[in-house]
């Protein structure tokens, strides 16, 4: 992950291009108040948070490695395990809860034969579960990656998880 | 050129996800081939509000609303529509309560009853063109502030307005502002919490999506009238779409000056920098929240101090919620005094709700404070969707409670909330069907705050884990008394001894459950009984959990499927022995679960229940295994649906049985109420003369009361007696001339007609009520030969406790039926008839079983002369009539005290059921009634059974493959006479086919099976 | 942004396309747009409507199309509605004709007799 992937022990991975520029792009350069905002920029480039980046992270923005990871852990959106190319958010709100995401979620891990927190063998699908996008109007709702999609049956699964590959 | 219409396309969260924009290209396409690119303009709005029927469009100036547009509408709408001004009716709203059918915007109840601040410009304008929130007042609120006014003015007007957190505290906003002004510092912030993490609230994603100008420009008035130049907004990571607008309106904002250096040539200067949420729901807890912009974990500290002394990097800071803000510039160009007019005394405004759930309209609506919670469920969100009936509202999220039905018309405020065990909160509504187990909704909220709980204080961390650990237990049936003694102890120590709002709300929703739905938690202990069929460690089946008698509906439906009657047969006789009966009056409990609903519809269960019973004319070989005589007599009082099935499982368990009926006949309501058209008689008395080959012994034309008296019984050595005489008691308006010939009681009405007695009820009939008595009077009317026949009824449609099936065969058969008038007088009339005087009514507020209840419309009444009234508005038991000496003690306030679960009353011997202890009900409930007490009274004669054959499930021996796909199939329909057809006595439903009966037992999903 | 007029500028330059969506016009003009409409010119007729209002800087005015009234000799047919007053009826509205409405009957208030259907 730190390294390219041309082999080259030496070569660094250009992402990490893409992050320093991000953070020069900020009014404060270093420091723990940018943290956040440098830590879902890496998830973006990365996929996940890998020790390696969390370190890089602390020697960039110099505060203590111990400190970036005790932020990594509290929020549950970062992760620092790989995940599939495609996230599929299960939505389990309230109102999703009420009409019925339990079924959606059974449909899912049997149709990606995954569970929740999961990712597939092919690194296509992961499964996770979130607290509400706000959509409860359509519930029950997914999210695959940006995609809301609305008043999912367990019948409607297999047609939408066929339109990302 | 100016445009000369436009099309407004919504493009809020919901509607973008339903193909807003595949709409809007389709549009553009249409419009260029048409040659109109020029004169319509296309605009994306944001949230209009009503999610449920996205995409939205709507056409100005006629404002004209379409609903659930797709692509392909597109060509109609611009062919039709804009260049010959046809609008496309198909894509007009359709009102769900009554199914008309609307144009207009102005139209929408939706719409009318709300009024719009926060909301003003979502659904108006386009988010992320400056120019039109400029063009809508925008801005102006700024410029007002910055050139006219002092900061101190500023807050003085945002005190007067009343204004209070929207966020779910509810702290006055100006006080906030005051005590941060008067913070002597050179750096202060002002932060946008839009971390709105209660499930089920949306109104701050709407409003950052569909007017995130008014945010900015909340947040740059609070910066003058408190010292700041700075501004954070904390948004949601989950909210990608309101960040991306955000971050456009911010840099528009800039580039014209409005935020930035010296705005408005004032010295005031004020930037706003966004910072992502990281998915922890603690944040949205105001010194969690601040921790969080700082980099730290998002944990909360103890307050004081205050975030106004010492808030965001240890400055003095105000922190408001984003609906807060986008009040702000309306009460500074409008003044605070006239926002202030609005809501109630101590709650001003109006606020945005979050409806969705199971109700209607899901969507926004943003309405004056002190609306009914009623008003909102019901005429703004148009109520409950496929007829359910309504439970509750979840208000507040899992920090709030929960709103029964009892107390639809109450307030909205912020003061009668918490009065009744919820809170405000941010304003998400959830609204819940009878589908939903308030023990399971309990489970879901602690388990939500077990996860969130960010394990700095003890009585959150441990304490929620052993609360979860406790539901888990409830809701799979191996919940306890004292457990439930524990659970309550715990949440009353959790809310007093944890560290922030969180941990001290979290047992809010546990709380209010208890408040509310104490009975339900007390099925899951007691009984091991989910009444919403959600629980599922302790169904069977959801059809077999919603039929009271616990018919094993899978497994017959399973042998039907295979043509093996008998065995299907076989498994009914188990828990209900009137197949045939059932197979023609059932409400069927089974089929509102039936899971198949989802899909094409719930299974016809009492059209394959009706052929199984009608193959056989003897049931003998079928019936379960009878025990050898134990030699106990057992008397039972009324040979009704339930004294019959008590005696059956009694003579099955080796009692010996004889059942007393005071008609020639046995049957009870079966016989005597229900008319031949929809049970024919050969019918009822095939059941209950297989019934008598089993050893059940019958004696008609003996009254309890007159005849014989429970002491006679006692000595004729019954040692117990079950009484189920019905509810013999007919309820009469207190109204004159009841005595004049014409008047009829219904029920003394439909009995005469079981007796094949020919009653001359003339020409025109007015029946009143709306029960199944009435319907059933009305078309017993009908075919007496009356012309007219007419059934007033004091509510709607809607309310009528009667299946609609049977009101819609009514009609085909010529019953008028008039809604919202009731009978207040009868008089004869000059030529013998009869005059009756009508009322109107209306439907107002909400009665406690949720309804609205009707209240009379003054001077509205109206006569009409009529041949025969019939009055078929209830009737209730009369144990007063039966009970005598000591047995009277089994009374209390007249009414016999009785458990409906157990039938056992305060007399040891004495047990009973059916109509008589609960009134008017349904054949199934009664059979349920029976078997019940058959269990008690065994239980008291000869203890020590373990366990009772009706009580034990198996799996069909059939062959069964869940992995096989679900082929697609509608269900079979009820086959009916054509209304010429009818005659007296033709029964009006007929039997379905065998081949039918097989492929809809094919459609049964088998929610039985077990891996 | 320097001042408050400068915002006003801007309010002004957008107004017309936000007072479409608050129904606040002052004239309604329906322009009968069904096939024997159209072919008899109703489209230029529409155009002709937007273009006069636009050079006239006039924006309370909202025009609209209608299926056909069923007097096609007589197409292209235009219904002007001043708020509070009955509709009017014109019949065979060309450009000239729609100049003279704009001018007389919806900025001077006075029904065109000659133009209308009799």
């Amino acid at each position: 992950m730190s390294n390219c992937e041309c082999g080259d022990k030496g070569c660094r991975n250009p992402l990490y291009d893409e992050l320093d520029k991000f953070i020069q792009s900020q009014k404060k350069k270093k420091g723990q108040e940018i943290l956040i905002p440098v830590l879902h920029k890496a998830q973006s480039l990365f996929g996940y948070l890998p020790i390696e980046v969390q370190e890089y992270v602390s020697k960039a923005i110099e505060i203590p490695v111990g400190e970036v990871l005790g932020v990594v852990t509290f929020y549950h959106y970062f992760t620092m395990q790989p995940r599939g190319r495609h996230t599929v958010n299960v939505c389990m709100g309230t109102a999703c809860y009420v009409r019925g995401s339990k079924k959606v979620m059974e449909a899912l891990q049997h149709e990606l034969k995954i569970k929740s927190g999961e990712t597939t063998p092919d690194r296509r699908f992961s499964i996770t579960v979130q607290r509400c996008f706000g959509a409860c109007g359509l519930a029950p709702v997914i999210m695959v990656n940006n995609d809301v999609h609305g008043r999912v049956t367990p019948k409607k699964i297999s047609g939408i998880l066929a339109k990302y590959e | 050129m100016a445009a000369r219409a436009q099309v407004l396309l919504c493009a809020g969260g919901a509607c973008i996800s339903s193909g807003t924009d595949s709409v809007k290209s389709a549009f553009e396409k249409e419009l260029a081939n048409s040659g109109l690119s020029d004169e319509i303009e296309l605009i994306t709005t944001g949230c209009m509000g009503m999610c449920e029927v996205g995409p939205i469009v709507i056409i100005y100036p006629e404002g004209i609303f379409y609903q659930k547009v797709k692509p392909a509408d597109a060509k109609d709408i611009v062919e039709q529509h804009l260049l010959k001004g046809r609008v496309v009716q198909r894509l007009f709203y359709m009102k769900p309560s009554t199914h008309e059918v609307i144009q207009a915007i102005s139209g929408i109840d939706f719409f009318k009853l709300q009024k719009k601040i926060a909301l003003r410009n979502c659904g108006v304008i386009d988010p992320v063109n400056i120019r039109e929130y400029i063009a809508s007042g925008g801005y102006e609120a700024l410029g007002k502030a910055l050139t006219d006014m002092k900061p101190e003015q500023v807050v003085g007007e945002v005190k007067t307005s009343g204004l209070r957190g929207r966020g779910g505290a509810g702290f006055p906003t100006g006080l906030k502002w005051e005590a941060c002004a008067k913070e002597d510092s050179k750096q202060k912030y002002v932060v946008c919490n839009a971390d709105e993490g209660d499930p089920g609230a949306f109104m701050d994603r709407s409003l950052l999506e569909g007017d995130p100008h008014s945010i900015i420009e909340g947040m740059a008035i609070c910066g003058f009238a408190v010292g700041a130049n700075q501004g954070y907004v904390y948004v949601r990571a989950e909210y990608p779409l309101a960040i991306e607008r955000l971050s456009i309106a911010i840099d528009d904002a800039r580039k014209l000056g409005l935020l930035g250096k010296k705005i408005f040539s004032s010295s005031f200067s004020f930037d706003i920098e966004i910072r992502m949420g990281a998915g922890a729901f603690v944040c949205g807890e105001e010194t969690a929240l601040m921790h969080s912009i700082e980099g730290k974990r998002g944990e909360p500290r103890p307050k004081p101090p205050f975030p106004a002394q010492k808030g965001l990097f240890e400055k003095p800071t105000v922190l408001n919620n984003v609906e807060t803000f986008a009040n702000i510039p309306y009460i500074i160009v409008h003044g605070g005094a006239e926002y202030a007019k609005l809501g109630t005394e101590k709650s001003r405004g109006t606020k945005v709700f979050a409806l969705a759930g199971d109700v209607n309209n899901t969507g926004l609506v943003e309405v004056p404070m002190g609306i009914s919670m009623g008003s909102i469920v019901f005429d703004l969100g148009g109520g409950i969707p496929k007829d359910k009936k309504f439970k509750g509202v979840q208000i507040g999220g899992p920090s709030g409670g929960c709103i029964p039905q009892e107390y639809l018309n109450t307030p909205v405020t912020y003061e009668t909330l918490p009065a009744l065990g919820a809170i405000m909160g941010s304003g998400g509504l959830i609204v819940m069907n009878e589908d939903t187990c308030m023990v399971d909704l309990a489970r879901y909220f602690m388990e939500f705050i077990a996860e969130e709980s960010c394990g700095k204080c003890t009585p959150c961390r441990v304490g929620t884990r052993i609360m979860l650990d406790l539901l888990n237990k409830f809701c799979e049936g191996r919940g306890t008394m004292d457990d439930l003694a524990r659970f309550e102890e715990l949440a009353n120590t959790i809310g007093k001894t944890s560290l922030c709002g969180l941990g001290q709300s979290a047992p809010n929703p546990v709380l209010s459950t208890l408040r509310y739905f104490r009975h339900e938690y007390l099925e899951h202990i007691n009984e091991k009984h989910c009444r919403a069929g959600v629980c599922s460690s302790m169904m069977w089946a959801p059809c077999v959990n919603a039929c009271p008698a616990n018919v094993n509906v899978p497994a017959y439906l399973g042998y039907t499927k295979y043509g093996r009657f008998d065995d299907a047969l076989r498994v009914h006789l188990r828990n209900n022995p009137f197949p045939s009966v059932c197979g023609r009056v059932c409400p069927q409990w089974c089929t509102k679960k039936c899971r198949r609903e989802d899909l094409e519809g719930p299974l016809a269960v009492r059209a394959v229940k009706r052929y199984i019973g009608d193959l056989r004319q003897d049931y003998t070989g079928l019936y379960p295994k009878k025990e050898s005589p134990n030699g106990k007599k057992v008397a039972i009082v009324g040979a009704g649906p339930a004294g019959l099935t008590c005696g059956y499982y009694l003579v099955l368990l080796g009692y010996d049985v004889t059942v007393f009926e005071k008609q020639p006949e046995a049957g009870g309501l079966m016989r005597y109420a229900i008319p031949d058209y929809r049970l024919p008689r050969k019918v009822l008395a095939k059941e209950i003369g297989n019934m008598e080959k089993l050893g059940l012994k019958i004696k008609t034309n003996v009254s309890l009361g007159k005849d014989k008296s429970l002491a006679t019984l006692r000595k004729e050595g019954f040692e117990a007696i079950f009484v189920s005489v019905g509810a013999g008691r007919e309820l009469m308006p207190k109204i004159g001339g009841l005595d004049l010939p014409g008047v009829l009681p219904g029920t003394k009405f439909l009995e005469r007609a079981a007796k094949d007695e020919k009653i001359n009820v003339g020409k025109d009939v007015l029946v009143i009520g709306g029960g199944d008595a009435a319907i059933d009077c009305s078309r017993i009317a009908q075919r007496f030969g009356a012309k007219n026949v007419t059934i007033a009824y004091r509510r709607t449609r809607k309310e009528m406790p009667t299946n609609p099936l049977e009101i819609r065969e009514a009609e085909v058969e010529g019953v008028k039926v008039e809604f919202l008038v009731n009978l207040v007088g009868i008089k004869k009339s000059a030529n013998g008839r009869l005059i009756a005087t009508l009322k109107k009514y209306r439907l107002g507020e909400f009665d406690k079983s949720g309804r609205r209840a009707p209240e009379e419309i003054v001077n509205s009444d109206e006569d009409r002369e009529v041949d025969t009234i019939l009055l078929a508005i209830g009737h209730k038991p009369d144990p007063g009539s039966i009970l005598m000496g000591e047995d009277m003690m089994a009374l209390k306030d007249g009414a016999l005290e009785a458990s409906e679960k157990t039938g056992t009353t305060p007399v040891a011997d004495l047990f009973a059921g059916g109509d008589f202890v609960v009134g008017p009900s349904t054949v199934i409930e009664a059979i349920a009634a029976g078997q019940h007490a058959a269990k008690s009274i065994d239980r008291k004669l000869i203890p020590g059974r373990k366990e009772y054959f009706w009580e034990k499930y198996d799996t069909p021996a059939v062959d069964f493959d869940p992995e096989k796909e679900i082929e697609e199939a509608l269900p079979v329909e009820y086959p009916l006479l054509s209304s010429e057809e009818r005659l007296i006595s033709v029964e009006v439903e007929k039997t379905i086919t065998k081949e039918a009966a097989c492929r809809e037992s094919g459609r049964c999903l088998r929610c039985d099976y077990k891996v | 942004m320097k001042n408050l007029d400068e915002l006003r500028k801007i309010k002004e330059e957008v107004r017309k396309s936000m007072e479409m969506r608050s129904g606040g016009q002052r004239v309604k003009v329906v322009i009968g747009m069904g096939t024997c409409g159209i072919a008899a010119g109703a489209r230029d007729t529409m155009k002709a409507f937007m273009d006069f209002l636009d050079a006239e800087k006039i924006s309370d005015v909202a025009v609209t199309a209608t299926g056909c009234a069923g007097f096609c000799e007589r197409e292209p047919v235009v219904d002007v509605e001043v708020q509070g007053q009955k509709p009017v009826r014109y019949a065979k509205v060309d450009r000239e004709a729609v100049m003279k409405i704009v001018k007389q009957h919806i900025q001077g208030g006075k029904v065109v007799q000659e133009l209308v259907f009799a």
